[in-house]
């Protein structure tokens, strides 16, 4: 478990990245960008699991922080967790149409779900981003399997629910009430995120 | 209390799926008009949004190769000071969370809408650094040829028309007003594409790489795809190393395009496409 504790970086903090960025400064896009691709390319390579527009997505949700980093605001969550809301949405832009056309199921190689494939910390993760991801770790592994499954083909294969029912055979309103108690789970959970962000 | 028709007891339970993305089309919009006019729900919305968000830590970093990225950081600080020399780097905010519901809504409705992809993009590089090379090659030329007194007005007057030409390209790629299309493809060959749409002008420049080569009697034909029709944007053939240029002149309202498709035609071009777009992209909402 890595000690408590904000981020820790070689240089100046995102918060002044992201001004830098928002004033025309392409250095600041690289350190931002040197900083925090593992973590952009790990969230995109999952949603879209190995298909070769990975490198093309990662560049986009990058180049969207650059375009977007004025509207940056403090009291909505850490940078490095706006960032992720970005690169996952890019990346089931992509997903999206991508199934539409195979109806790949939503599942890693070895058919398990993507956060299962999820392991421990990463080195290269700074000690905030590492601390949330064990708390979201734990508390995803807390959920029932029906819930949890639900929540993962919402948030990583980007499906409706009535796709997620169709999907999995259950009906819809099964679907709907997994989804919500999972995610009212998460709520109490979560909260210290919350917390620590506010 | 019920605001568009839908109660708070209902647009609260549903309030989960809409932070998750997951609802349909329809009822994404009735809890959103709910949500819009009732306090309460937008507080535990915003709550919930920020419990989503979290679930991207789920994922273990891991870093792109070494190659990879050298070459996105590398396209990514080219973009970067292009836009920087060309306009602010601030674009209006874009809902990312609730882009995608076209998509996912009109799956089953069209095979046109189905294929496509919502992907905000922006300059091709490797076109834009085609261009600006050609561009410097005949800046050079005319630089050269300006200096030389035997040159003819002739020959300034062409490279001059040349570089007036790339300028105007560069524009279409670069400037403030340009929306960019991102195009997937189903083929078997991953052909890509994108369509800048320089709105300030009306001028429509499509770049495509990885193309095979159309089979004979046939061409591909490019399209702009509004709600209501389908808009030829002209024939083309990609050159011997698989690439096209095809640049067009159209004026469409801002929030009209859907989409942009590629087809296999008839060598004459058809007034509607007559097969299953082989290359499209979504439009994404800004």
């Amino acid at each position: 478990m890595p000690p408590s504790g904000k981020a820790v970086h070689a240089g100046p903090d995102d918060t002044l990245l992201l001004q830098r960025m928002a004033d025309g400064d392409e250095q600041a896009l690289g350190t931002f960008y040197d900083r925090w691709q593992p973590l952009v390319h790990g969230v995109v390579l999952r949603i879209l699991r190995q298909r070769d527009d990975v490198e093309d997505v990662v560049e986009e949700a990058f180049w969207q922080a650059w375009r977007q980093a004025g509207r940056y605001q403090t009291g909505r969550g850490s940078v490095q967790t706006w960032l992720l809301t970005i690169a996952r949405s890019r990346a089931l832009d992509r997903v999206r149409a991508v199934t539409r056309l195979r109806e790949d199921p939503i599942v890693g190689e070895n058919g398990e779900l993507v956060v299962h494939l999820a392991a421990d910390g990463d080195p290269s993760m700074n000690t905030e981003a590492a601390e949330r991801r064990s708390i979201v770790i734990a508390a995803l592994a807390d959920l029932p399997a029906e819930q949890r499954e639900a929540l993962e083909l919402g948030y990583f294969g980007g499906l409706s629910q009535t796709e997620i029912a169709e999907r999995t055979g259950q009906p819809l309103g099964t679907i709907k009430t997994r989804m919500r108690l999972a995610m009212q789970k998460l709520k109490t959970r979560l909260q210290v995120l919350r917390e620590e962000a506010s | 209390m019920t605001i568009s028709g839908m109660t708070h007891e209902e647009a609260r339970e549903a309030l989960e799926a809409l932070a998750l993305d997951a609802l349909d089309a329809s009822e994404h919009a009735a809890v959103l008009a709910h949500v819009q006019g009732c306090a309460e729900c937008r507080l535990e919305l915003a709550t919930l949004e920020a419990d989503v968000a979290q679930l991207a830590y789920a994922v273990r970093p891991e870093s792109m190769s070494d190659v990879q990225r050298v070459r996105v950081r590398g396209r990514l600080l080219a973009r970067a000071a292009a836009d920087r020399s060309s306009s602010s780097p601030v674009m209006p905010d874009t809902d990312v969370r609730r882009v995608p519901a076209m998509a996912k809504s009109s799956s089953r409705q069209s095979m046109w809408i189905a294929l496509a992809a919502s992907v905000v993009a922006a300059v091709s590089l490797a076109s834009l650094f085609q261009v600006n090379r050609e561009r410097e090659t005949i800046a050079a030329a005319y630089a050269s040829a300006a200096g030389d007194r035997t040159a003819t007005r002739a020959s300034l007057d062409s490279l001059r028309s040349a570089m007036a030409d790339r300028d105007k390209l560069i524009a279409n790629l670069t400037g403030p007003d340009v929306a960019v299309v991102t195009m997937a493809s189903a083929g078997p060959q991953t052909p890509s594409a994108r369509m800048f749409w320089d709105q300030s002008v009306n001028a429509w420049t499509f770049v495509a790489h990885n193309l095979p080569k159309p089979k004979a009697g046939r061409t591909y034909q490019l399209w702009l795809v509004t709600a209501s029709q389908k808009i030829s944007a002209g024939t083309f053939s990609p050159g011997a190393n698989g690439e096209a240029v095809v640049r067009a002149t159209y004026a469409l309202a801002k929030d009209s395009l859907a989409a942009v498709a590629v087809t296999d035609e008839p060598e004459a071009g058809s007034a509607q496409p007559t097969t299953v777009p082989f290359i499209v992209g979504m439009k994404s909402a800004r």
